[in-house]
């Protein structure tokens, strides 16, 4: 027994793994899924009034499984990183490990595990989508779909390293989880600014569909950024924790 | 090796305007089972809190003259889908890897749970969760064990294991013990520090605690029929603290017991009424203690 297996069992005794897994999945069958079927759904629907949906293409597949496993899935993943890192929230289990052992060897496997399960679901769910949409339409384009799925986990690991920031600044999971849903939504408002939009991590989403649809790789500013605030965010959470009275 | 392995100097613990700990100095020998005692909101959790590493001291420095360190919180609480094996194993690997593993069935079997080893914590209750804290305090051979009331939720059988372990414990660790159960103390501490209100008002040993504790020395005086008169003359001596009658009982207490022993005798002959015994009121460790902390 140690900390790594603490954290494996976290997320496959509590079901954590699963539920992620099951949302990445269920979108990755349902995107492909409407973006083909959608007319003949819409028409039987419909009633006889005629709607506009745009013809099924391997481009829109991929743009619905991120569009709609990303909503839920951020949330997700906020609440499932919070359980860990926020580890005072409990004060009693809180001390069980921090007489133990020092705050950094606490957070290294529950920042790892957690970005691995969110990265792994998300790629799944990706490869997935990519799959179905092949057999379904067409073969979306591959490198794009790679380097898109790529730069949406590193926005994964942004977003586990806002969580852990949260954790060391409140004592609970909702509110580390709530804070940090807050924060990302936040960024995107602030991304409406055009001048702003491209130093931006949540500006790697749109990089998705972008790539998948052909377009130029021009996210190195906010791979940058991404990079570096998650740095930050990681380093700070465990000096603010180190310093935390319990 | 210093023969002290905790040695606090004048720890100040302020939370904004409350003062929890105020200029605390004490020593705790190595190899010895030592007592926190006093009155809930004394600061014994801050004092152990701060000792294990959990909070700040404001001012004030101290040394915990030991590598490994076992603390067992008031209410211990684990991941509820651990098993009472697994919890006990991850604080031997965190605290001593070079323990073995072994180890863990051992502590378990002594804390009564090897039973239950294999089941999920989450089912336990407070007395099992209190066992758990412990096994999970000492497989890792701690030199220093801090417990905060290691035997509160037991009932009587589970605490008479408990305070046996922390009596088999002494020589081989040091134990800071704190409870407010002074029958626990008086069982298993060699040395008590009594806690009131933040201050340390006592340091020593339980015997020095009854017999010196406080200065007020009293007699029963046990007399046939009615004592009023009695209890008027001696109220009318100076070296008199207290008179006090219950029934045919008269208590009757100075603030020199060698003053009381002296003048009681010839006071008694003065008085007009039928003595039946007379003999000094033994002191209970938790007079003593109400007597300090009051």
């Amino acid at each position: 027994m140690n900390l790594w297996r603490l954290e494996y069992l976290r997320l496959v005794r509590t079901y954590r793994v699963w539920i992620l897994l099951g949302i990445f999945g269920f979108f990755a069958i349902v995107g492909p899924a409407t973006a083909k079927y959608l007319p003949e759904i819409v028409e039987r629907l419909g009633g006889g009034v005629e709607v506009a949906v745009p013809p099924a293409s391997p481009e829109l597949a991929m743009a619905q499984y991120l569009g709609n496993a990303l909503q839920i899935g951020i949330l997700a993943i906020a609440f499932v990183a919070a359980s860990s890192l926020a580890f005072d929230a409990n004060v009693e289990m809180s001390t069980f490990l921090r007489t133990r052992t020092s705050v950094a060897k606490i957070l290294e496997p529950r920042y790892v595990v957690n970005i691995l399960v969110a990265v792994a679901s998300f790629l799944i769910g990706s490869a997935l989508a990519f799959v179905l949409s092949a057999l379904l339409i067409d073969t979306p384009r591959i490198g794009g779909t790679v380097i898109g799925s790529l730069l949406v986990a590193l926005y994964l690991c942004f977003a586990i390293a806002v969580t852990g920031l949260f954790a060391s600044l409140v004592r609970s999971v909702p509110g580390t989880a709530l804070l940090t849903i807050g924060a990302l939504i936040a960024l995107s408002i602030v991304g409406l600014i055009p001048a702003v939009r491209p130093w931006l991590p949540t500006d790697l989403v749109g990089a998705y569909d972008a790539l998948i649809a052909g377009g130029d790789f021009v996210y190195w500013r906010a791979v940058a950024s991404a990079v570096v605030l998650s740095a930050g965010a990681i380093t700070f959470s465990v000096y603010r924790m180190d310093r935390r009275e319990v | 090796m210093a023969r002290t392995a905790v040695d606090v100097h004048d720890i100040t613990k302020r939370y904004g305007e409350t003062v929890a700990l105020d200029d605390v100095t004490l020593s705790v020998g190595r190899g010895s089972v030592y007592g926190l005692v006093g009155p809930n909101g004394a600061g014994k959790t801050t004092l152990l809190g701060i000792l294990s590493g959990l909070r700040a001291q404001s001012s004030g420095t101290f040394d915990v003259d030991a590598t490994r360190i076992g603390v067992l919180p008031d209410t211990p609480r684990f991941d509820s889908w651990l098993t009472a094996r697994e919890v006990v194993d991850l604080s031997r690997v965190l605290v001593a890897p070079d323990v073995a593993e072994m180890s863990v069935d051992a502590v378990l079997k002594q804390t009564g749970l090897l039973s239950v080893a294999h089941r999920k914590v989450g089912g336990f209750s407070r007395g099992m969760l209190q066992r758990l804290g412990l096994a999970a305090a000492v497989v890792g051979e701690p030199e220093v064990l801090l417990l905060d009331e290691p035997a509160a939720a037991l009932d009587p059988a589970g605490r008479r294991e408990v305070l046996d372990m922390v009596s088999a414990l002494r020589g081989a660790s040091t134990v800071v013990f704190s409870s407010h159960i002074l029958d626990d103390v008086q069982q298993v501490c060699d040395t008590v520090g009594i806690l009131k209100q933040g201050q340390l008002v006592y340091e020593g040993t339980l015997d020095q605690l009854v017999r010196n504790a406080g200065h007020e020395a009293a007699y029963a005086i046990r007399i046939r029929g009615e004592g009023a008169q009695l209890v008027d003359l001696l109220k009318s001596y100076g070296w008199v603290s207290r008179v006090s009658i219950e029934s045919e009982v008269i208590t009757v207490a100075a603030a020199s017991g060698a003053v009381l022993e002296r003048e009681l005798v010839r006071a008694l002959g003065r008085a007009d009424v039928p003595i039946v015994s007379v003999g000094p009121v033994e002191r209970s460790l938790e007079d003593v203690f109400l007597e300090v902390t009051q």
